[in-house]
């Protein structure tokens, strides 16, 4: 799972600390998740979608060739 | 707030009272039950201490904990069983039962706290190889320390069978396995505490 959240977050100048405030997890969740060493629930991704004023396919891509649409 | 207040007033009276009810002749167990909720409570505890409030439970932390549990439930089991078989030989006939449930339980919390973090920090900063160094380390572990427990007895077996010292499973189960134990658990604690020290480098405050 690749993600664009460091770079929307950077946008809007929100720090970890805050995003995780908004959607209600912790900062080491929004860090593994900018690392993408974390795979977060549709909920979760819905709420950073949303907080980051986007959709959810612009800040997450899922990286599996076997499972790529043809 | 009040609910929390109560909670927290609620479990340090029952703690006290448990104390002092089992305190009389129990002393082990009542130390093992204190330093075991420490244990349990120190996400809690640490983030009372350090930031005022209970600290957030999102998804990824309840992952974790049920991770955590899961272990620490499979281990308790084993480590029960274990301690059962022990018992039935009579090889703590010179300890005290409730010494050993008090160490019982301390481990247990210990098993806890590694297995906790380990899926909270250790696992995400860890690469591939060095998770699979660390499961290696652990299979280790556990295949010495079984081994080491067949070999004693396979000892004894043919020690009487052949009316003789055997030394082979002698050397295995004094010398060779208890070493691999020592060796993997150390290694293994090596691989951990790189994880967990990678884990706190990580991550801009950005």
């Amino acid at each position: 799972m690749k993600t664009r959240i460091k770079e929307y977050r950077a946008r809007l100048g929100l720090t970890q600390e805050k995003l995780a405030a908004m959607v209600g997890v912790r900062r080491e969740t929004i860090i593994f998740l900018e690392q993408g060493k974390y795979n977060p629930s549709l909920r979760l991704a819905w709420l950073i979608a949303r907080s980051l004023g986007v959709s959810i396919e612009d800040i997450f891509t899922f990286e599996d060739e076997e499972s790529a649409p043809v | 707030m009040k609910t929390k207040l109560f909670l927290i007033i609620y479990s340090a009276v029952s703690l006290l009272g448990l104390m002092m009810l089992l305190s009389r002749e129990n002393v082990y167990v009542v130390g093992a039950i204190v330093l075991g909720v420490l244990l349990l409570g120190h996400r809690e505890l640490w983030s009372l201490i350090r930031h005022r409030r209970m600290p957030v439970i999102d998804e990824r932390v309840r992952e974790n904990l049920s991770g955590a549990m899961k272990t620490t439930g499979i281990f308790f089991f084993i480590a029960s069983i274990v301690l059962l078989i022990a018992g039935n030989f009579d090889v703590f006939k010179n300890i005290s039962t409730s010494l050993i449930i008090a160490g019982q339980l301390v481990v247990v919390g210990f098993v806890y706290l590694l297995s906790y973090h380990y899926y909270d920090r250790v696992r995400p900063s860890l690469g591939t190889r060095a998770v699979r160094v660390l499961k290696v380390c652990l299979i280790v572990a556990g295949l010495s320390l079984s081994t080491a427990a067949l070999s004693i007895v396979l000892h004894n077996f043919f020690s009487v069978w052949i009316k003789a010292e055997e030394g082979f499973f002698m050397i295995l189960g004094l010398i060779v396995c208890p070493t691999a134990l020592v060796l993997s658990l150390l290694a293994g604690f090596g691989v951990y505490l790189k994880g967990l020290g990678a884990s706190f480098q990580q991550g801009d405050p950005s």
